[in-house]
């Protein structure tokens, strides 16, 4: 139980702390890495609420194809530490941070106040952790999401032929015909 | 004596409180950072929040769509990651820079 509790925590300081750094860091490279950081991060918060399969998934997409191809851009475009990083307007960006502030403020309120969700959930015992987690994913995903699996596959391709037109044209967004 | 109770026992609103701070973090990272490659990043850090709050709704439930959601989510960040990507290429063979005040020239 202690256990369980030092894990969420150690998890939950990592994942805000390399969250922070994200948006912290003026060079990109780093903010990419601290967001692989938090990709794994979130990865092991999956496996503490006994999702492994979508643990896995979150590993291989995130950390592995997203990040990667991120970081081949970054990389592509050969950028420098950045003079300005962060929007300039002084009382305009106090106005934003307050204002992610009121939000957070309001979703924890609702969380806090209002939900009739106990507070103190049960910790997973081995019968109530599904063994078969990823068998039955996929009975559901394939009996009752069969129309979302399909529709992703064809928007997978129309993203796939689209990112590919985008990136070979010729001048960018200024071509001379 | 301090109640540690909080501390100790980990419910399902101590992950939806970490995921609202998750969520506000990408949010701060999009208002305020210029460089749009880091503010794609910071979209995947809100849509990562989102996936951890369906996970613990499905945990907390007991029903597994909550985590079909995730994978359709995921998909569509990496379908989002990749067309991001390919505007920001675009836009540095134009300009040479990455900065989002160069997007109002997308025009035509």
């Amino acid at each position: 139980m202690i256990s369980d509790a030092l894990l969420f925590w150690f998890l939950a300081f990592v994942t805000v702390g390399s969250g922070l750094a994200v948006v912290l860091f003026t060079n990109p490279i780093y903010s990419a890495l601290s967001l692989v950081m938090t990709m794994v991060g979130v990865s092991a918060l999956f496996v503490t609420l006994g999702a492994y399969f979508i643990a896995g998934v979150q590993l291989i997409v995130y950390a592995g194809a997203v990040m990667v191809l991120f970081v081949m851009v970054l990389m592509l475009f050969d950028l420098k530490q950045e003079l300005m990083a962060f929007s300039r307007g002084q009382i305009t960006g106090a106005l934003k941070v307050i204002s992610a502030g009121l939000f957070l403020g309001l979703i924890f309120g609702i969380i806090t106040k209002r939900s009739n969700l106990s507070f103190v959930d049960k910790i997973p015992s081995p019968a109530d952790i599904n063994i078969d987690n990823s068998k039955e994913l996929g009975t559901v995903l394939f009996a009752r999401h069969i129309f979302g699996f399909e529709a992703l596959g064809v928007l997978l391709l129309v993203i796939a032929v689209g990112t590919v037109a985008l990136a070979r044209s010729k001048g960018g967004t200024h071509a001379k015909h | 004596m301090l109640n540690t109770d909080v501390f100790v026992n980990i419910g399902i609103n101590h992950y939806l409180g970490l995921s609202a701070i998750l969520f506000v973090l990408g949010l701060m990272g999009v208002l305020l950072r210029r460089n749009a490659i880091v503010i794609l990043m910071s979209i995947e850090l809100m849509l990562n929040a989102v996936n951890l709050t369906f996970v613990a709704f499905s945990r907390y439930t007991h029903r597994i769509d909550g985590q079909i959601i995730v994978f359709f989510v995921m998909t569509i960040a990496a379908a989002e990651a990749a067309v991001g990507l390919a505007l920001m290429v675009s836009i540095y063979k134009r300009f040479k820079e990455v900065n989002i005040r160069f997007f109002e020239h997308l025009k035509g």
